[in-house]
């Protein structure tokens, strides 16, 4: 009985966790932990469905004054902001004689700030070389997945106002 | 004795290996749909487009469901021969 004992180690005694045994765990395991991340994925999928059925984005209610016509010459562009429940920087576009446009200014790849380029007829996100349509504000070139939101610009006698353009959303 | 568990068992001894492989790659799979389509959601979502970010949530939570069960067929962890020569002599 003693002799039968002493042939077993002190380490083994000590730790009686066979190698194979622990890699057979660690793949159930891994197989678990795949489960649970499907899990969450499949939640935060959801959590997308919930913030756009209860909490959408407000949209933009009434006229805005942005400047004087004279204010922007034909092919500059003007700096605005309209301070909502979040400051959103736009931009208004005079791309010829009574042709206004009014773009958001955070480009819809990685939120850079657009400018328009009156030499190239082009709006450009100057990080990684998207760019729009200043006409539409599709996207013509670049990184960007999505055209620029637009406001929907109202010309009254010497002022440009911008208010929400309606119908703006993919079908 | 021999049973008909065992003589499976000997006859294809790496069964819970291909078993445990397969369910892997599965899940693997399925992730990666999932990925695809939280990352199509996020992006259309931002656009309000709600059609799209029920229709993925659907997929998604399918896909998930189908995890959680494909775990159901996960091989028991093998027991250790001390184990393993206990639950005999109980079997007897």
């Amino acid at each position: 009985m003693n002799e039968k004992h002493e042939k077993v180690p002190n380490w083994k005694s000590d730790f009686p966790i066979e190698q194979k045994e622990a890699a057979h765990v660690n793949r159930r395991e891994f197989a678990k932990y795949l489960g649970l991340l499907s899990g969450a994925l499949a939640l935060g999928n959801g959590g997308i469905v919930i913030k756009s059925l209860y909490f959408p984005a407000e949209e933009l209610k009434g006229e805005h004054f942005v400047c004087n016509k004279a204010d922007v010459p034909v092919g500059e562009m003007f700096q605005f902001s309209i301070e909502g429940s979040q400051v959103i920087p736009y931009i208004l576009i005079h791309l010829e004689e009574n042709e206004w446009r009014a773009y958001e200014q955070k480009c819809t790849h990685l939120a850079c700030a657009v400018r328009y380029r009156a030499d190239l007829g082009k709006i450009e996100c100057p990080c990684h070389k998207g760019y729009f349509n200043p006409h539409t504000g599709d996207v013509l070139q670049g990184p960007p997945p999505r055209p620029l939101p637009q406001l929907e610009v109202v010309l009254k006698e010497d002022q440009v106002f911008v208010k929400a353009k309606e119908q703006d959303k993919i079908v | 004795m021999s049973d008909y568990r065992r003589s499976q068992n000997e006859a294809h001894p790496n069964k819970t290996n291909t078993l445990m492989t397969g369910i892997i790659l599965l899940l693997i799979l399925f992730v990666s749909i999932q990925i695809w389509f939280l990352f199509g959601a996020l992006n259309n979502a931002l656009k309000e487009n709600f059609t799209f970010a029920m229709t993925t949530f659907v997929g998604s939570f399918v896909l998930a469901i189908a995890s959680f069960w494909l775990l159901r067929y996960l091989p028991d962890p093998i027991r250790s021969e001390k184990e393993g020569k206990s639950s005999k002599k109980e079997n007897r």
